[in-house]
């Protein structure tokens, strides 16, 4: 049969976010296939050269839209080592309520293009639906509601505002409420089952060697998360398992992540048990004045899609030299999804992608 | 194994090697050039399995690009940043993708932003940027604001 070349995204009905994957099919198998990123490449790297230690904030959290708190995170943890600076403990439980509150966002958001591409219009709903209550609690935080700025080296911008902790209580007993309809319509469905067991399945060793980590390497049996091996903010304090799921096929995937937002309730509602007084910040430098001391750190942090990375070079100088963003999504969208897709059916294509949960944000900086 | 035994053993192992032990859970090590794919299979074969990620510093008072090669282990718990120096005219290393399939990418990527070559790597393709004729962009010596106004005309639009 003929060869045809098609071309996934970024302008196609299957594809979420501004992604290309150009497709040789044979009917309705793919033949050969790649990933054509750089649609949404603004050179972060590059501009974070030329701003200031803190200029560069609202420059990291977009580098994941769906997602941004890990990486703000990420770099204030790695401005933090190079600095010297310490964390109050209630900055360290806020910290962790975000980051957490950021994964239920982005596995809500993920719900949503995974159910679409399924056929699954009404799943997709409710869990935007529910999404927006959490992204209203941000509103309240810092008045933004996709990118919030909120993680600063020293801490957290400011304390939580009053009423918070009820906002946040009241969208937490919402979506707890709402899942077990979703488990109903979509994760104990015959059909989500059918259409992706045994899909875009790989071993743990392969997993390993083209570098996936998060829910992607947690869905072949390994019990790997960046919180237990190199606790970071509050996580040391606070209890909660590791989903993990054996067969590392699209279906396992989408369990692991399932399971994970139970996880990040649990954690969200522990750190507002637990959480100290005290302050929620510490004071910095002078943002205009403040030389950092040369020297390198690598921070790395659990985000919604696996370890986020940050390498930070200072040389001395008010900027950092090299800063360096390793998204989980990167290995993940380019040669595994490559990888995966030969051979897969043409209506697969668009949720073997999404099963990796790839972000192109994070691959194209 | 702590990071005091995988410091020596990586000093001992690879020739004119040097590592410090920077904190818990962080070890930089430091290898000429022709030593970092041997450092490479050292790190592989005691347990290094992760590729974190492979980044690339323009160090141009010094004339040299710095390759920085982020290894974990799941074992250990160790991360290590496997350092190595190239000239800055006609940098030139060997590819790390036989043992580690997606530094590949990596590669490909600093292939494109720093114009660094790896032999042996079959794909060092056009990675993010569209139709770029340009020097490589996220060298130094190259100004975002220069080439916006070259490329762009911004002064001649906004009066």
């Amino acid at each position: 049969m003929r060869e045809l070349e098609l071309y996934f995204g970024p302008q196609h009905v299957g594809m979420v976010g501004n992604f290309g994957i150009v497709l040789t099919v044979e009917g309705d198998t793919v033949v050969r296939a790649r990933s054509n990123p750089g649609y949404l490449h603004r050179g972060f790297e590059k501009l974070m050269e030329y701003r200031t230690y803190m200029q560069n904030f609202p420059l990291v959290c977009r580098l994941n839209v769906m997602d941004p708190d890990p990486e703000e995170m990420v770099y204030a943890m790695a401005v933090e080592e190079l600095a010297g600076l310490t964390v109050p403990p209630r900055a360290h439980y806020i910290r962790t309520i975000v980051l957490e509150m950021s994964r239920i966002n982005s596995h809500l958001f993920w719900l949503w293009g995974f159910g679409n591409l399924l056929g699954f219009d009404t799943i997709g709903q409710w869990a935007m639906g529910d999404r927006d209550y959490f992204l209203d609690c941000f509103e309240m935080l810092c008045g933004g509601r996709v990118y919030h700025t909120y993680i600063w080296p020293g801490g957290v911008r400011r304390d939580l505002p009053d009423g918070f902790q009820d906002k946040l209580r009241a969208a937490l007993d919402n979506l707890e409420r709402m899942l077990p309809d979703y488990d109903e319509v979509f994760f104990n469905n015959r059909i989500f089952a059918d259409r992706t067991r045994g899909i875009a399945s790989f071993t743990r060793e392969e997993a390993v060697s083209m570098g996936l980590t998060g829910a992607n390497l947690r869905a072949t049996g390994a019990r790997v998360d960046v919180r237990r091996e190199e606790p970071y903010a509050a996580y040391a304090d606070l209890d909660f398992e590791v989903p993990t799921m054996d067969a590392g096929d699209s279906y396992s995937r989408a369990v692991v992540i399932r399971r994970e937002i139970d996880q990040s309730i649990s954690i969200i509602r522990q750190a507002l048990e637990k959480m100290p007084a005290g302050p929620a910040w510490k004071k910095t430098p002078n943002p205009f004045k403040w030389r950092v001391r040369p020297g390198e750190a690598y921070a790395k942090i659990e985000s919604a899609r696996g370890e986020d990375g940050m390498y930070l070079v200072s040389d001395g100088s008010d900027k950092p030299r090299r800063a360096f963003v390793r998204g989980p999504s990167y290995p993940a969208a380019i040669l595994m999804l490559e990888k995966l897709l030969e051979g897969a059916s043409l209506s697969d294509v668009g949720h073997i992608m999404l099963s990796l949960n790839i972000a192109a944000p994070e691959v194209d900086r | 194994m702590s990071e005091e035994e995988l410091k020596s053993a990586i000093e001992r192992g690879v020739e004119a090697a040097t590592a410090t032990v920077q904190r818990p859970g962080r070890l930089l090590a430091a290898v000429p050039n022709a030593a970092a794919v041997t450092a490479l299979i050292l790190l592989k074969a005691r347990g290094f399995e992760h590729l974190s990620a492979i980044s690339c510093t323009d160090w141009i008072e010094e004339e040299q690009f710095e390759l920085v090669y982020h290894l974990w282990s799941y074992q250990d718990r160790i991360h290590v940043m496997l350092k190595t120096r190239l000239p800055r005219a006609n940098p030139w290393t060997v590819t790390a993708a036989p043992l580690f399939p997606h530094a590949q990418t990596y590669e490909r990527e600093i292939h494109e932003m720093y114009g660094v070559h790896f032999d042996g790597n079959p794909r060092l393709t056009p990675f993010l940027l569209d139709h770029w004729r340009g020097p490589p962009p996220m060298r130094r010596d190259f100004n975002t604001r220069d080439h916006v106004r070259e490329r762009f005309g911004i002064e001649e639009r906004i009066p």
